[in-house]
């Protein structure tokens, strides 16, 4: 219980509405001025699972979306059922922040060049599974055309290269851990989207993504293997881009703001060592 | 700070200037009391959630033609009551990009179908893509307007303060009240800043590359304003005893009744029943 009520500080309370509201504007902004076919929609539910612990982090998912489809003025559309998803972005994200995976790490030298090797070679290794998975392989179930690897492929591999970029040009190595977790979320935020979906609203979600979704079932697959296929594309690549901006983000606030969170302590660099 | 009819404390008294024909039992002046009017508005929020909520239910979970077309019918008739059908409009064209989206790909695009109705190019619709489709659609439709008629129904503060009368702590009303109180006042600030960075040259129609480097320039800025607000709404809301232990006494008291609580059983367990029954092939309906 004392677990639970550390989560929601006064603090905590007061930073979940606001989290709340970036959400819901920062998504509809990007979706709608800049136009790109990410969502960006969980970047205040990252921060809040980050700062305050997984509890926190999921509440904020779930209301997010709850009160996107309520809300008076910008409401409406489909976006209620995936509070589901949302709220399971914020509990990863509460145990990324409980084992200290968004703390600045410094390093330089050969330590930064393994580091930013080992980042590329884990983006890899982390599409290996996806590619080998029985939903694309097995001809019966998936059915996926052969360009999905080719494609697949090729975004590993620039992924590989930014988030190798990234650490070697911030010298940091926390690059490293951030990307790892981001990649995860968007995994499993795949896995739990699908269904829903699937089931609610016919396997598409009315963005721009859903010309992958035709283009999977023009290629074989089944709707719910179609909308895995396109979570599988979309959300890595959303979440470990939501993931480097609540990153980028979080290094820009001052430890004495940081450190009064609960998880604060998690963030905020041992200048001692 | 217990009961939910406290007494006027005896310095004060009733204001005798402030209209109170239904004399109520707190001697509460109109003004706080707000009573919404009308047939439908009238009925207490909770009432009207769980209408809202056991619609999405009903649309989503009873399979095939009778779940969303029932719920579509009961939510027009709701709708008639109110008098919000106007209004519903906008709703209804919100939907439209994942409408066309369900009906081009699941009607062309339907894994397995054979049954062929016309062909179009290389693509063929079928019947059973298109009865998929139309199903989807009113699912999507029903459970949009159910949850429109709902937001447009019923004020938030007015759900709010009922919500905490009947027992949710004051934490989830401050976060629920507070985000949907902060929306239009963000997104007012969204613009500012996406104006500020265009006069300092950011490309928002440019290619994807430029548009990715967009976010940070936006993003930044919006998330750092907002952050800063974090310390002194803390400071004031400690100042307020926003942490002390005992319940907050809810002034406004929306007017319940035994018809409601009946209904809102009524409906809550039916539904549960009902999807229950559906999604275990119970009842097979067209």
């Amino acid at each position: 219980m004392a677990w639970l009520s550390r989560q929601f500080s006064t603090r905590v309370i007061v930073l979940i509405p606001i989290a709340i509201a970036i959400n819901i504007v920062l998504g509809y902004t990007v979706q709608t001025i800049l136009k790109l076919p990410i969502y960006l929609d969980s970047i205040g539910t990252i921060l809040v699972g980050v700062l305050a612990g997984p509890i926190a982090g999921a509440l904020t998912g779930i209301l997010s979306n709850l009160i996107w489809q309520y809300a008076p003025v910008i409401g409406g559309g489909t976006i209620g059922p995936f509070a589901i998803t949302a709220g399971v972005i914020g509990l990863l994200a509460g145990i990324w922040g409980q084992l200290a995976v968004y703390r600045s790490r410094p390093a330089s030298g050969m330590q930064l060049i393994v580091a930013a090797i080992a980042a590329g070679v884990i983006a890899v290794v982390v599409v290996i599974p996806i590619l080998n998975n029985p939903a694309y392989t097995d001809p019966n179930v998936g059915g996926y055309p052969s360009w999905v690897y080719t494609a697949a492929a090729v975004i590993a591999v620039i992924v590989a290269v930014v988030v190798a970029a990234f650490i070697y040009v911030r010298r940091d190595l926390a690059g490293l851990w951030v990307a790892v977790a981001g990649v995860l979320t968007g995994i499993v935020a795949a896995f739990v989207s699908a269904p829903i979906s699937a089931i609610a609203f016919g396997g598409v979600t009315g963005g721009g993504t859903d010309l992958l979704v035709a283009a999977l079932r023009q290629g074989g697959s089944d709707v719910i293997h179609a909308s895995l296929g396109q979570g599988l594309f979309s959300d890595p690549i959303d979440k470990t881009i939501t993931s480097f901006v609540v990153f980028i983000i979080l290094s820009g606030l001052s430890p004495r703001l940081l450190a009064r969170f609960p998880l604060g302590d998690r963030l905020v660099r041992d200048r001692a060592a | 700070m217990t009961g939910s009819s406290g007494t006027v404390p005896p310095d004060r008294g009733p204001d005798p200037s402030v209209a109170n024909p239904e004399g109520s039992a707190a001697g509460l002046p109109a003004y706080v009391l707000r009573v919404p009017t009308g047939t439908y508005r009238s009925l207490n929020p909770f009432t009207k959630s769980v209408v809202a909520l056991s619609s999405a239910l009903v649309a989503f979970g009873v399979r095939g033609w009778t779940g969303p077309l029932s719920v579509l019918l009961l939510t027009a008739a709701i709708a008639l009551v109110a008098g919000v059908s106007r209004s519903l409009r906008r709703f209804v064209l919100a939907t439209i990009p994942i409408v066309v989206s369900i009906l081009l790909i699941n009607a062309f695009l339907y894994p397995g179908a054979t049954d062929v109705l016309f062909r179009v190019g290389p693509f063929a619709a079928t019947g059973t893509g298109v009865t998929v489709a139309l199903q989807a659609t009113l699912r999507v439709v029903a459970f949009a307007l159910s949850v429109a008629v709902f937001s447009l129904t019923t004020a938030t503060d007015d759900f709010l303060a009922d919500l905490e009368r009947r027992g949710t702590g004051r934490r989830l009303t401050f976060v629920v009240g507070s985000a949907i109180g902060m929306i239009p006042a963000m997104a007012s600030r969204a613009t500012e800043i996406v104006e500020a960075q265009r006069a300092r040259g950011l490309d928002t129609e440019g290619s994807v590359r430029r548009r990715i480097r967009g976010i940070v320039p936006l993003a930044g800025p919006m998330v750092f304003g907002a952050l800063s607000e974090v310390e002194e709404r803390t400071v004031a809301l400690e100042a307020r005893g926003f942490s002390a232990p005992a319940r907050r006494t809810v002034m406004r008291i929306l007017p319940d009744s035994g018809a409601q609580r009946a209904l809102r059983w009524l409906l809550g367990v039916g539904t549960i029943v009902v999807v229950g029954a559906s999604i275990a092939g119970r009842f097979p309906l067209p």
